[in-house]
């Protein structure tokens, strides 16, 4: 899925009318750019270029979408200062922490947070992670907190890590790709997005019938839109929080919203990540 | 060897109709089937070609890379990807031969060992020859030269193979019906053509135990047909035999009846020759009955008629039969002859000239012959000659045969009545039958007969002497 072109498209089409109201003089202002990864659902066209328009006419000023298959090549423009703001996940914003700061956190059931699933297939007649010892585990991505840092945790605490415990792991780069691998029989088990899972049994129910919940997380901070601690542009982040903040006030806002089924975006405060924080210190203490 | 049952035509073109239509029709089955088979290939090969193109492409990187995932995810893709290809199995394989992902992971779970079945075959038979409707296609992926993986796929060819077999069976039945078709017409053609032969054939079997029967007109083919023409020919032949039979026994008959009629007016006439001279001789004893001399000359005359009457009557009583008259030629014989004609040629005012040169007193030849011949000679001779006229008889024994020759002076003897004399042709009219038992008499006693046309005719008989042997008087009949 390639959606820049259009994206460009779009942007010269808002660059033009801009120009054409402004003075000729006055340079096209700089769009506003936000990265993208498979965090939530797999990308939708129709939604990215809601959400663009969104902010779009929020800001005042483009904005341009930026996807990228991994968390780590987002996480990576984002601290290069390459993009303005970045929908990640927590795991990164937590490596991160001193490099990053929270733009806001989406609101889903009434909080901030979620949880990480571990699934197998539904006729797996596994009760506890232990019976999945040897046999194939799907990942989501590496600077994933639910589609990889939960499980390998859960597993250092038994002094074990996912290439000792499991015959093979691989990483999907992507929440809908494990529910793939593990319904299609390539993964026994898979570690994926608690949230993700819920909404796919919701909308594509046919994906997730196949699996089944073996274990939930405790609620652990939802993936933030975070921004560099030293943004280019102030103004645009600030801006952008903005808009996040007020969208279930919008009735275009609400829209995605309920396309995301996400309550909201509220404010949080990094500590809303000592959880995965926790996570990590268990994880990286078995290499 | 013989055959038991001689199989006929009729069944024997349909039989060998049949064969050569089988042995066509299994021929050009073989060549269509070769063909749909090459087809098919080629499609298969086309297809699955660019299928196998297409996922090695996909398929590269991860196998570089031994990213389950994504090699199952091009898979995945792949099947809706590629529907034209019925892919049951699809395993992207590690060299070391495990599965590194597989369309159906549960069947060929991640670096399991890919099944035998899925190694690339030694021997590279095409994919439609697998008897399960299933055939593994396979592709070698390699990066720069080295092997970095490969692809097997297991492919449903069962459309293919029922497609085949479907036209195998059109084939098949239409073959089938072709043959019977053919033969039947064959068997129907050759049945009409071969009717005539059969009809032909019957009667020439009919012909073999009784007579040749003309064939029924309602049983002729049409006559511009070669079996038209052959069956005409046949009662045309048929026609010209019966034809010929009736003629020949209408012949049989008439030349029954000839030879009885002749028969009996050479029985009369030998009757009648000696009654003038035995009249005569009666006249004689009336006249001169006191003259002792000539009242026995003439009583011994009348003796020797009644004894030729009775030879003759006796001759027809047991119809000449050998021996009874084998009496050798004696000089008195020919006297008697001399008698009867010296009478005949009174009562014609002819002059008899007779001579005649014997040594010895018996010669060997019937008399029972000589006289008639002489006789028969003799009476013509004096009937042609005219009053005044002269009838000279000559005869004499010599080297081995009897020679006679008798004279007249008459108008020459007529063409039919020399035929008669020498050839011994039959007379149509049945009359001169004297002539004709001469000609007989001098055949069978093995003689010749020469007629001389000059100043009257002259008539020269040689009879050869019998050495012992008996001349039979019935043949001549």
């Amino acid at each position: 899925m390639r959606p820049h072109a259009e994206l460009r498209t779009r942007r010269a089409v808002l660059i033009s009318a801009a120009a054409a109201i402004a003075a000729p003089a006055i340079a096209a202002p700089t769009p506003v750019t936000m990265g993208l990864t498979p965090v939530f659902l797999d990308s939708d066209i129709q939604l990215l270029a809601q959400i663009e328009s969104y902010l779009a006419r929020h800001l005042k000023r483009p904005v341009q979408l930026v996807q990228r298959r991994t968390y780590q090549e987002i996480t990576a423009l984002l601290i290069a200062g390459a993009i303005d703001t970045a929908w990640i996940c927590g795991l990164p914003f937590v490596r991160n922490r001193h490099r990053l700061q929270l733009v806001a956190v989406p609101a889903y059931r009434g909080e901030p947070t979620y949880k990480a699933y571990l699934i197998v297939r539904k006729d797996d007649p596994s009760t506890e992670l232990a019976r999945l010892s040897g046999q194939v585990h799907a990942f989501s991505d590496p600077d994933s907190n639910s589609g990889y840092l939960v499980t390998r945790a859960l597993l250092a605490l038994e002094g074990r890590t996912p290439e000792s415990f499991f015959s093979k792991t691989f990483f999907t780069y992507g929440h809908r790709n494990v529910i793939r691998a593990v319904s299609s029989g390539l993964a026994q088990s898979g570690s994926v997005d608690g949230y993700v899972w819920d909404v796919l049994s919701e909308i594509q129910p046919g994906l997730t019938a196949a699996t089944r919940i073996l274990r939930m997380s405790e609620p652990l901070g939802f993936p933030p839109i975070a921004a560099p601690s030293q943004p280019r542009d102030r103004g645009a982040v600030a801006e952008v929080r903005s808009a996040l903040l007020r969208m279930s006030d919008d009735p275009r806002g609400r829209e995605i919203l309920a396309s995301l089924r996400l309550d909201g975006f509220v404010a949080a405060r990094p500590a809303l990540f000592d959880g995965i924080a926790g996570l990590l210190q268990v994880a990286e203490r078995v290499e | 060897m013989k055959r038991l049952y001689p199989i006929p035509f009729a069944f024997k073109v349909p039989i060998v109709v049949a064969l050569l239509m089988i042995v066509v029709a299994a021929g050009i089955s073989k060549i269509v089937l070769q063909k749909i088979g090459e087809t098919q290939t080629r499609h298969i090969e086309q297809l699955t070609g660019a299928y196998l193109d297409g996922l090695s492409t996909a398929l590269l990187p991860p196998l570089m890379r031994r990213d389950a995932w994504e090699a199952f995810d091009a898979l995945d893709r792949a099947r809706q990807l590629y529907s034209g290809v019925h892919a049951l199995d699809v395993l992207a394989i590690l060299p070391d031969g495990k599965v590194l992902a597989a369309a159906d992971p549960i069947a060929h779970p991640v670096l399991s060992l890919a099944p035998p079945t899925a190694r690339p075959p030694v021997s590279s038979a095409g994919p439609l020859e697998a008897d399960a409707g299933q055939a593994w296609i396979h592709r070698e992926i390699k990066s720069e030269g080295i092997a970095i993986g490969r692809i097997a796929a297991l492919i449903d060819v069962s459309a293919y193979i029922a497609e085949r077999h479907e036209a195998e069976l059109a084939l098949l039945v239409v073959n089938a019906a072709l043959t019977l078709v053919l033969a039947g017409l064959g068997y129907f053609f050759v049945r009409r053509m071969l009717a005539p032969m059969n009809v032909l054939s019957s009667a020439f079997a009919d012909a073999q135990v009784g007579r040749p029967e003309i064939i029924a007109e309602d049983r002729l083919p049409p006559p511009d047909t070669e079996g038209g023409r052959l069956l005409r020919g046949y009662n045309r032949m048929v026609a010209a035999i019966e034809e010929r039979e009736t003629l020949r026994r209408r012949l049989g008959e008439e030349e029954r009846i000839a030879v009885l009629g002749k028969l009996a007016s050479s029985m009369a006439h030998e009757v009648n020759n000696p009654l003038g001279g035995m009249f005569n001789a009666l006249a004689m004893i009336r006249r001169y009955g006191d003259d002792a001399a000539r009242r026995e000359g003439a009583a011994n005359l009348i003796e020797r008629g009644l004894a030729s009457i009775r030879n003759i009557v006796r001759a027809a009583l047991v119809q000449w039969r050998a021996g009874d008259s084998g009496a050798p030629l004696t000089r008195s014989d020919i006297d008697d002859l001399r008698y009867i004609a010296q009478a005949e040629a009174d009562l014609r005012r002819v002059r008899l000239d007779w001579s005649v040169a014997l040594d010895s007193p018996e010669i060997p030849i019937p008399a029972q012959y000589v006289r008639q011949v002489v006789l028969n000679l003799l009476l013509n001779a004096l009937a042609a000659t005219p009053e005044s006229g002269t009838v000279s008889f000559f005869c004499e024994a010599g080297d081995g045969a009897f020679v006679l020759e008798v004279r007249d002076e008459g108008p020459g003897m007529p063409q039919d009545a020399r035929a008669r004399l020498v050839e011994g042709s039959a007379s149509p009219s049945g009359s001169g039958l004297g002539l004709w038992t001469v000609s007989r008499i001098v055949a069978m006693a093995g003689g010749g007969i020469e007629v001389e046309n000059s100043r009257g005719t002259a008539v020269y008989v040689r009879l050869p002497f019998a050495a012992g042997e008996v001349i039979d008087a019935k043949s001549a009949a």
